[in-house]
């Protein structure tokens, strides 16, 4: 009898529930007449598990040549020891440098929202970070970069730490090019003198942005925003103010509105891109079914789906910096009403180079048009301003250029993984990085799924904190809540592993049980 | 063999205006590096079509800024000369033959596909992409092709093919023409040039969705120029035209190579 599946590689994974490191199998099947990707792995105390990874199996296997080499970072922090993903990091088996470092600034907040990675809220048992640790930080990235891209501030709620613009400030003060600052808005909608602060500080505003129905913002946010993120997009906008929109979208409460979130996005003068992401099941969350979850494909048509005229699947391309099934982005250029995705307009091939994980459409889309719009037609060859200058049939080719990238519109899709669906083929090769108050810089799917949020916040707080377990369906069974409104293993010996809460805080991170090493007998 | 129907411009006028036309940065602007449909892609499998070898000597007619050339001698080692009827174009190719320093392998001449300025026999192979559609005098191109290959070369072709009786009105004037669809043939019209020429057709392949692609790419750059406020004037029309033609069936894209036979 024929197997039901396709088995296309092996790999290793971590135990959703005790967070081991464990083999791993993807699998292809056909589910509905089309061919899925499925990650399986087993436990040897907690079983068998599996979740949809990619929902266009054609896709998946298409993304391969969009993986580009990695550049090795200047340095890295952490040894080889008990193989990934449990070195983290970055150690030198790392396949990437940071395109972009995450700096959490604390784990408090003024929302409670039902969806949170970062397992934050109203709570007084977690951390914040001095200015000379952001410092200290900040100094970590820069002498692992030296001119690092971007950084990133979040949390918790980054606009509630008091000295979240001192953080700015130090940021400016060292050669990263661009600062980004994650928010849910509360603070920019409330407090004018805070919006033109960070655009005196020329900062982009990562705006937690989910949808319009009542229902959406009740159900992920625990209250009704609407007005609120109105409120902060005026601010926004009245101050100069360049804002990408972050929607997490979860499977049959905002699925349907990935395309209005696409056209506000595109209508409003401050926004110029929308990050798409699918909830990711790490942290505090709904109850997901992991053979149903939204992957970066199902967004995707979601978007082609719902707006047609502007859209279709072919549009977006996988981002070669990172693994290539992590993220895929398209960018437009747009004048309000027509919609032109770039991937229309050029060979793509040519242009990959362009595409890292930028915080803004512009320099990719300059990069992409002059080198379409250049003069000379042969790859390769620099273009001379001359060469742009000359202009033809009224054309104007550097004004049409500069035009163009200043409409621009990104749209980014971004499946982080969680303990379900976490392979190491991705984490190698991640390019997102958390960079932790001990100078380490972890993968941030690393980070969310195989202990290191637990074990930072942990060692930060003096408060012990047991490792989170998605709240899926199957696993309901051994779940209990943690402290935070995420869920844990209802088994001591899950959620109070050896070296939880002992000594200088720091405890094993994923042990190895998978078969590497071990002889038959 | 099927007539062209329809006034149609002069002939004259149709080369010149077209290798004009070709050589301008506007072109440049909307068609990119790829002049032809499926781009460098396609031009790599015509390559391996005529089974290019490494020191071949390869005539490429009409050969525009250059690409297919560089890719042919960079990819395959060939030694390659492009002719082309645009004297902007032909200098172009040249600058940039000169600052990437392959002239050794790449040269490019002024000329006329009608009139190939080299003697007879001295090429084992000779390329045409989307160009054998524009000439005006198919069949003296066609002996052309038979003229300078050496006995037993090959000879490969990428055309747009057409029903040319189904044409809609509007893209049989000058513009239609440059954009290659107002004289281009059925693939049976082309077969019959190269044998009346000599040349025995081996490989016959459709290639349809490239030139949807190609229009598409054409139409979305138009929209972008509208975006940054250049008047495009009625060439999105003749973009939607075309690209009903071929969803039609009526219009598509072909590669063809013939063998030139040995003495
Ligand atoms: C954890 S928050 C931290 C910064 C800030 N408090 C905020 O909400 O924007 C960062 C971003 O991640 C999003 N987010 C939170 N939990 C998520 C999840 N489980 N899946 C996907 N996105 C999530 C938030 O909506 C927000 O846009
Ligand atoms: S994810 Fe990267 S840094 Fe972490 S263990 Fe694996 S290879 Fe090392
Ligand atoms: S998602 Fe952001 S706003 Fe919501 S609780 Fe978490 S940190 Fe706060
Ligand atoms: S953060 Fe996660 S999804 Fe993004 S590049 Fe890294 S491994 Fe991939
Ligand atoms: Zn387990």
């Amino acid at each position: 009898m024929d197997r039901e599946e396709v088995f296309w590689e092996y790999t290793k994974s971590i135990c959703p529930v005790c967070k081991v490191v464990v083999d791993a199998q993807v699998n292809i099947r056909s589910v509905d007449g089309r061919g899925k990707v499925y990650l399986r792995k087993r436990c040897r105390r907690h079983g068998e598990f599996e979740a949809l990874v990619y929902g266009d199996a054609r896709a998946y296997l298409d993304s391969a040549r969009f993986n580009k080499p990695g550049t090795i970072p200047l340095a890295f922090q952490t040894e080889v020891a008990e193989g990934c993903p449990s070195d983290c990091g970055l150690c030198p088996e790392h396949k990437q440098h940071a395109c972009l470092g995450i700096i959490e600034v604390n784990t408090a907040c003024n929302l409670d929202c039902p969806i949170c990675f970062a397992d934050s809220g109203h709570q007084d048992d977690g951390y914040a970070i001095t200015l000379e640790q952001c410092e200290r930080m900040l100094d970590t990235y820069v002498a692992v970069e030296s001119e690092p891209e971007v950084v990133m501030f979040s949390g918790g709620e980054p606009t509630i730490h008091r000295n979240i613009l001192d953080f700015v400030d130090a940021a400016r003060a060292r050669p990263i090019r661009s600062v980004v600052l994650n928010t849910n808005g509360i603070r920019l909608a409330a407090d004018r003198g805070f919006a033109r602060a960070l655009a005196d500080r020329d900062v982009t505003v990562y705006l937690q942005f989910d949808g319009f129905d009542e229902r959406t913002h009740r159900q992920i946010r625990g209250a009704d925003l609407r007005e609120r993120k109105r409120q902060a997009l005026d601010a926004c906008a009245e101050a100069g103010l360049t804002v990408m929109l972050a929607a997490a979208i979860e499977r049959g409460l905002n699925d349907h509105e990935v395309g209005e979130i696409i056209r506000f996005g595109i209508g409003h003068p401050a926004v110029r891109g929308a990050v798409l992401q699918p909830v990711t099941h790490a942290g505090r969350h709904v109850e997901f079914d992991p053979l149903r979850r939204l992957t970066n494909s199902d967004v995707i048509e979601l978007v082609a789906d719902q707006l047609p005229d502007w859209f279709r699947a072919s549009d977006f391309f996988p981002v070669p910096c990172c693994f290539p099934t992590c993220r895929s982005v398209t960018y437009v250029i747009t004048d309000g009403e027509d919609v032109v995705p770039i991937p229309r307009l050029i060979d793509l091939d040519d242009y990959l180079d362009y595409v890292t994980n930028r915080v803004v459409p512009d320099p990719e889309i300059r990069g992409a048009l002059e080198k379409l719009w250049s003069a000379s037609a042969f790859p390769g060859t620099p273009a001379t301003d001359a060469q742009l200058e000359r202009a033809a049939c009224g054309i104007d080719a550097p004004q049409v250029v500069r035009d163009l990238a200043e409409g621009a519109f990104m749209i980014v899709v971004q499946d982080f993984q969680d303990p379900y669906t976490l392979n190491v083929k991705q984490l190698m090769k991640c390019c997102v990085e958390e960079i932790t108050p001990d100078g380490r810089l972890i993968p941030f799917c690393a980070y969310n799924s195989v202990g290191y949020r637990e074990q930072v916040r942990q060692q930060m707080s003096g408060v012990p904190v047991a490792d989170v377990v998605p709240n899926a369906t199957p696993l309901r069974p051994l779940l209990r809540d943690s402290p935070y409104g995420s869920r844990i293993s209802a088994d001591a010996e899950d959620s109070e592993a050896p070296g939880n809460g002992g000594g200088d805080g720091r405890r094993r991170i994923a042990p190895d049980a998978t078969n590497v090493g071990r002889r038959v007998r | 063999m099927t007539q062209r129907t329809g006034p149609t411009p002069p002939p004259e006028e149709v080369k010149s205006c077209c290798a004009a036309a070709y050589s301008s940065d506007a072109a440049t602007a909307i068609l990119g590096g790829h002049y032809h449909p499926g781009g460098t892609a396609l031009t790599r499998r015509l390559a391996d079509r005529l089974a290019l070898r490494a020191g071949e000597r390869v005539l490429d007619v009409a050969a525009g800024p250059g690409t297919t050339a560089f890719l042919l001698a960079d990819e395959y080692g060939a030694s390659v000369d492009g002719v082309d009827l645009g004297a902007a174009t032909v200098a172009k190719a040249r600058a940039s033959a000169e600052a990437t320093g392959t002239c050794d392998s790449v040269r490019f001449h002024l000329g006329d596909a009608e009139r190939l300025p080299f003697d007879d026999a001295g090429f084992d192979v000779l390329v045409c992409e989307c160009a054998f559609c524009t000439f005006p005098d198919k069949a003296t191109a066609a002996r052309e092709f038979a003229r300078v290959p050496r006995p037993g070369g090959r000879v490969g072709i990428t055309d747009i093919t057409l029903q040319p009786e189904r044409l809609d009105g509007r893209l049989r004037g000058l513009t239609g023409w440059i954009a290659c669809l107002a004289d281009a043939r059925p693939v049976d019209d082309y077969r019959e040039l190269l044998a009346d020429a000599g040349l025995h057709a081996r490989v016959v392949e459709r290639h349809d969705g490239a030139l949807a692609t190609m229009i598409d790419q054409i139409e979305a750059r138009l929209r972008a120029f509208r975006i940054a406020h250049v008047d495009v004037g009625t060439a999105l029309e003749l973009t939607a035209l075309a690209r009903d033609a071929v969803a039609r069936g009526d219009a598509g894209y072909v590669l063809l190579t013939a063998d030139k036979p040995a003495p």
